[in-house]
């Protein structure tokens, strides 16, 4: 399993952001496929969620500052989506599908398994900040329903057995 | 120049102008809640749909300019109106029903429009419950301004005019769809010199103005055109009273100095204006202020002056261009007394005009330019100083608040050593040193013009007689920066506008030309002879229009 764990900074760390060179040199990147600097608010925020993990009001400020935006309007475009991280996330956020196909499909059974399992429910990290359950609608999968997707990779047509020997495997690697 | 017919009337507009405009120049009236004339046309409210001949859809009338030709139907469509009915109903899902506690009744559109268009038989679909935000249904969400989030009906107003207006750009949605919500950046307060106007735009109860809630019902203000006494930009405003109280400033429409906005600090300088700390004329004898009356106060007074060896006046830039011109004319030409205008820089202050240009303060008084364009001396606070340690006669401070300075205590030294002569309202320590105490009355009490920044000539009406009896009340308690205010009850007080004192005092002397007896007389007599306002006429200054209702003054104004 292939699945990379996620390395969320701490708040502290990222209460002040400057980009450094690396990360700036690839925002320039960006905004040269982009009519407006306002255009690339989107990814520009992916940038900064793959480089700390979640968007702190920190990274939120700097963002702003190099795409002269207000920070209250970048929070709000923050806000707006659920796939940018306002909080620390676990080091795998487990997100499984509650729609139609997945439901049918066994889905149901997985979801309270999970939280069985984990001992949370959707929304929550388990105190060792190691899991994260988010319940999401449709992943666009539904040839291999039912689906859960950890961190960035999809895991299809699993039922408890599987989905168990994929959190003992993570869970061992630590 | 389009010409248009909406519910069979035919206007005439200006190319550009969207229907919202052209229906009340027809005089008809399109509900809507997020437009405002002087933010960005969004249309998201959806509440202005008409129906236009030709076009299979409905139309939102803020963003569809009028053309030539065009046939609008809006009260008399059965289509646009069953359509904003939906809408209606789609708003009053969510919003509380707490109009009888809601401070924004009476001058609320969403309740204004339930009122007008609702039919008594409106039922609604939702079987669910309220939406609400807990935590948000009364929060400071800045030093000025409250949010009841279960309010709002998401018209992005404040936004816009954070974002086009202030240029803070200090608020926000967040979230989204049935959650969005207003809010600033990381919950930080709403900081924004010009935050009373978030408030103002907003047209529920969803941001109200902090120092002003629960004080009055909207519905009983009176409102009365006048201008900020604030800064030299000359703000329009509306004084709200009633009772005597004033209550609030709302800014008055004039594209040409602040559109429809209003700075912070000139908002709450409305508490200022309660405060009379002086009832009746006082003269001292023996060391002692003892209560006068005013027909005692002519004679002795004008005898007093006439016999004076010098006389040094201190006018002050707060007063208005009819008492300078009188003071002038009076004191100075008339009594060869020195005068002079002390002009204090204050804080920098800066206004948008309708234009969307930036206006800024050069100084901290009304009417600086009004006094420099008649040619009256103005001095710093350290020439103020200087002029008060002049050769020793008698001085007549015409407005204590004319200057700090005035306060310091060199000043107050200088003015130990001869008679002095005070006018004053607030408090102040040179009535301490005064022989002759005299009250005068707030800008609420007076009438006159200002000359702006911009160099227009702008008259302030008159809100109310002088209060009388002035105690700590129960409406006092609930204004602590102000140590006294007016009551309502008893007589008028007998403070008297600088002009009534002057031109009285002029009679007395036997100075019939300037014996005057309304500001209108006295600024005509200025027109013929001041060649800086030749030609101005009193009557179309400052366009004084009958107040229409709450809604067309403070939404469109």
């Amino acid at each position: 399993m292939s699945t990379r764990p996620l390395v969320a900074a701490r708040p502290e760390t990222i209460a002040e952001v400057t980009f450094d060179a690396t990360l700036e040199e690839r925002i320039v990147d960006l905004l040269r496929r982009y009519p407006t600097r306002r255009a690339a608010i989107l990814p520009v925020l992916w940038l900064c969620q793959e480089r700390y993990g979640w968007i702190s009001p920190g990274v939120i400020r700097a963002v702003a500052q190099r795409l002269g935006e207000s920070p209250a309007f970048v929070e709000g475009v923050v806000s707006f989506y659920t796939m940018y991280y306002t909080r620390p996330p676990a080091r795998y956020v487990l997100q499984v599908c509650t729609t139609l196909s997945c439901a049918y499909c066994g889905g149901k059974e997985l979801v309270e398994h999970l939280k069985g399992r984990l001992g949370i429910s959707f929304g929550e990290k388990t105190p060792d900040g190691e899991f994260q359950l988010i319940g999401v609608q449709c992943l666009g999968a539904c040839g291999g329903a039912p689906v859960v997707q950890i961190n960035d990779d999809y895991f299809e047509q699993l039922d408890i057995k599987r989905l168990d020997g994929l959190l003992d495997e993570l869970t061992g690697r630590r | 120049m389009p010409k248009l017919t909406i519910d069979g009337r035919t206007v005439e507009v200006a190319a550009g102008t969207n229907l919202i405009e052209a229906a009340r120049a027809a005089g008809i009236e399109i509900p809507f809640f997020c437009y405002h004339p002087y933010l960005t046309v969004v249309g998201q409210c959806r509440i202005c749909m008409v129906e236009i001949q030709g076009q299979p859809r409905l139309a939102v009338a803020c963003a569809t300019p009028a053309a030539e030709g065009m046939v609008v139907k809006s009260e008399t469509s059965e289509r646009a109106r069953e359509a904003r009915e939906a809408v209606m109903e789609f708003l009053l899902a969510n919003h509380p029903l707490d109009c009888p506690v809601c401070d924004q009744a009476g001058e609320c559109l969403l309740q204004d429009h339930s009122m007008e268009e609702q039919r008594a038989t409106f039922t609604t679909h939702m079987t669910e419950t309220r939406r609400t935000f807990p935590g948000y249904e009364s929060r400071l969400i800045g030093p000025h301004v409250i949010q009841n989030q279960n309010r709002c009906i998401h018209c992005s107003r404040c936004i816009r005019f954070t974002q086009e207006i202030s240029e803070t750009s200090a608020l926000t949605y967040k979230s989204r769809s049935n959650s969005t919500f207003i809010d600033t950046f990381d919950g930080k307060p709403f900081e924004d010199p010009m935050s009373g106007c978030a408030a103002d735009v907003c047209p529920v109860g969803a941001l109200t103005v902090r120092g002003f809630r629960f004080r009055k019902r909207a519905w009983k203000l009176r409102s009365t055109p006048s201008i900020c006494p604030g800064c030299s930009i000359g703000c329009n405003i509306f004084i709200e009273h009633h009772e005597r109280v004033v209550y609030r400033f709302s800014p008055r429409e004039n594209p040409g100095v602040n559109a429809t906005w209003l700075c912070d600090y000139g908002r709450f300088l409305a508490e200022s204006l309660n405060e009379q700390a002086y009832l009746h004329p006082q003269r001292r004898v023996s060391g002692q202020l003892a209560r006068a009356t005013w027909g005692e106060v002519f004679p002795a007074l004008s005898t007093e002056l006439k016999a004076a060896r010098s006389l040094r006046v201190v006018a002050s830039a707060n007063l208005s261009n009819e008492e300078l011109y009188l003071a002038r004319e009076l004191f100075g030409r008339h009594l060869k007394g020195e005068i002079v205008v002390p002009v204090f820089p204050g804080e920098p202050r800066r206004m948008k005009n309708g234009k969307r240009e930036w206006l800024t303060s050069t100084d901290a008084h009304p009417n600086s330019h009004g006094a420099r364009r008649l040619g009256m001396a103005t001095v710093d606070g350290e020439g103020l100083v200087r002029f008060l340690r002049g050769a020793a006669g008698t001085t007549v401070i015409l407005d204590p608040s004319a200057h700090p300075s005035l306060a310091s205590e060199e000043a107050l030294q200088a003015l130990g050593r001869g008679p002095l002569v005070a006018f004053a309202r607030a408090k102040h320590p040179v009535a301490d040193l005064a022989g002759w105490l005299l009250p005068t009355p707030s800008l609420a009490s007076n009438e006159g013009t200002f000359v702006s920044s911009t160099g227009s000539v702008q008259r302030f009406a008159p809100a109310f007689a002088p209060p009388g009896t002035v105690h700590r009340t129960a409406t006092g308690a609930m204004s602590p920066t102000c140590p006294t205010i007016a009551s309502p009850w008893g007589p008028p007080g007998e403070a008297r506008p600088l002009w009534v004192v002057l031109s009285s005092l002029a009679r007395e002397m036997g100075v019939a030309t300037l014996d005057l007896s309304s500001p209108a007389d006295i600024f005509a007599l200025m027109a013929r002879t001041e060649e800086s306002f030749a030609g101005v006429d009193w009557e179309e200054l400052g366009v004084q229009r009958e107040q229409r209702s709450y809604r067309e003054r403070q939404h469109v104004g």
